[in-house]
């Protein structure tokens, strides 16, 4: 449990990093290592596809991505972002911890348990025999992301001609 | 529910704040972004929490990476609007994108 709350405040701490570092390299960076940090906490959830997914598409992919972007806008000049902005972010960090602490504990023994039935069978049974819809629902999704990137790439050429 | 999920959620919480500050106060549309992607973490560190609490890990891991699936077109398709963007208003400032102000 100990380890678990150390992965999860690493985790909020590079989060809050990956916000406020102001070379956008740097952010990519911590938001990798913020990934790294949840699927680790997914593994010790006994959940390790969600883990080997978030580790190696969210913290290799994404990121990699990231980096691409920043690399192709680096020309443009940085954004300064306002001072009062970073300043401002401690306090408000630290009231909202306090309010979101002071929630969870009022909630302490308020929630009931909804009921759930256990659960039997391996992943695969539930994510291609329950999830049929959502699989459909992705692959439509799969397909927008592919054709929303060619027609906005495609766009660009069209203005270069 | 037991303490155990409530703590997991404090972080999820604390994640959410985190996302919802960066929208709130960034000018960069990259941290703009990052910010969403501090919430979607968030929301499937909660969701992933309430399935261990509650002994439905697998359903609760399906979800888990159908998220991400969603998440990683989303993330492509938004990086591509703002190279475009940047192509063309030159900045990757967010105030610079006031054509369509009434």
């Amino acid at each position: 449990m100990v380890l678990n709350i150390a992965l999860l405040t690493g985790l909020v701490l590079f989060s809050a990093l990956a916000v406020l570092a102001r070379d956008l390299i740097k952010s990519a960076i911590s938001l990798a290592v913020s990934s790294l940090l949840l699927g680790i906490v997914f593994f010790r959830m006994n959940a390790p596809f969600a883990g080997v997914f978030e580790i190696s598409v969210v913290a290799g992919l994404i990121t990699v991505l990231f980096i691409l972007t920043i690399a192709l806008t680096k020309s443009e000049g940085e954004v300064g972002e306002s001072k009062a902005a970073l300043w401002a972010f401690p306090i408000f960090f630290v009231v909202f911890i306090v309010i979101d602490a002071l929630v969870m504990k009022g909630l302490m023994n308020k929630v009931p348990a909804l009921p759930g039935a256990a659960e039997s069978g391996a992943f695969g049974d539930v994510l291609w025999k329950q999830r049929t819809f959502d699989l459909i629902g992705q692959l439509a999704v799969i397909l927008a992301g592919v054709f929303a990137v060619l027609a906005l790439f495609r766009k660009r050429d069209n203005d270069n001609e | 529910m037991n303490s155990t999920w409530l703590l997991y959620m404090f972080f999820a919480v604390g994640l959410i704040g985190i996302g919802i500050y960066a929208l709130l106060t960034m000018k960069n549309l990259i941290k703009l972004f990052i910010g969403i992607e501090v919430i979607g973490k968030g929301v499937s560190l909660a969701l992933l929490a309430t399935g261990f609490a509650k002994g439905n890990i697998l359903l609760a891991q399906s979800l888990v990476v159908t998220f991400i699936v969603v998440e990683v077109c989303m993330v492509a398709t938004a990086l591509a609007l703002i190279i475009n963007i940047t192509k063309h208003t030159k900045s990757l400032d967010v105030r610079k994108l006031t054509k369509l102000r009434g």
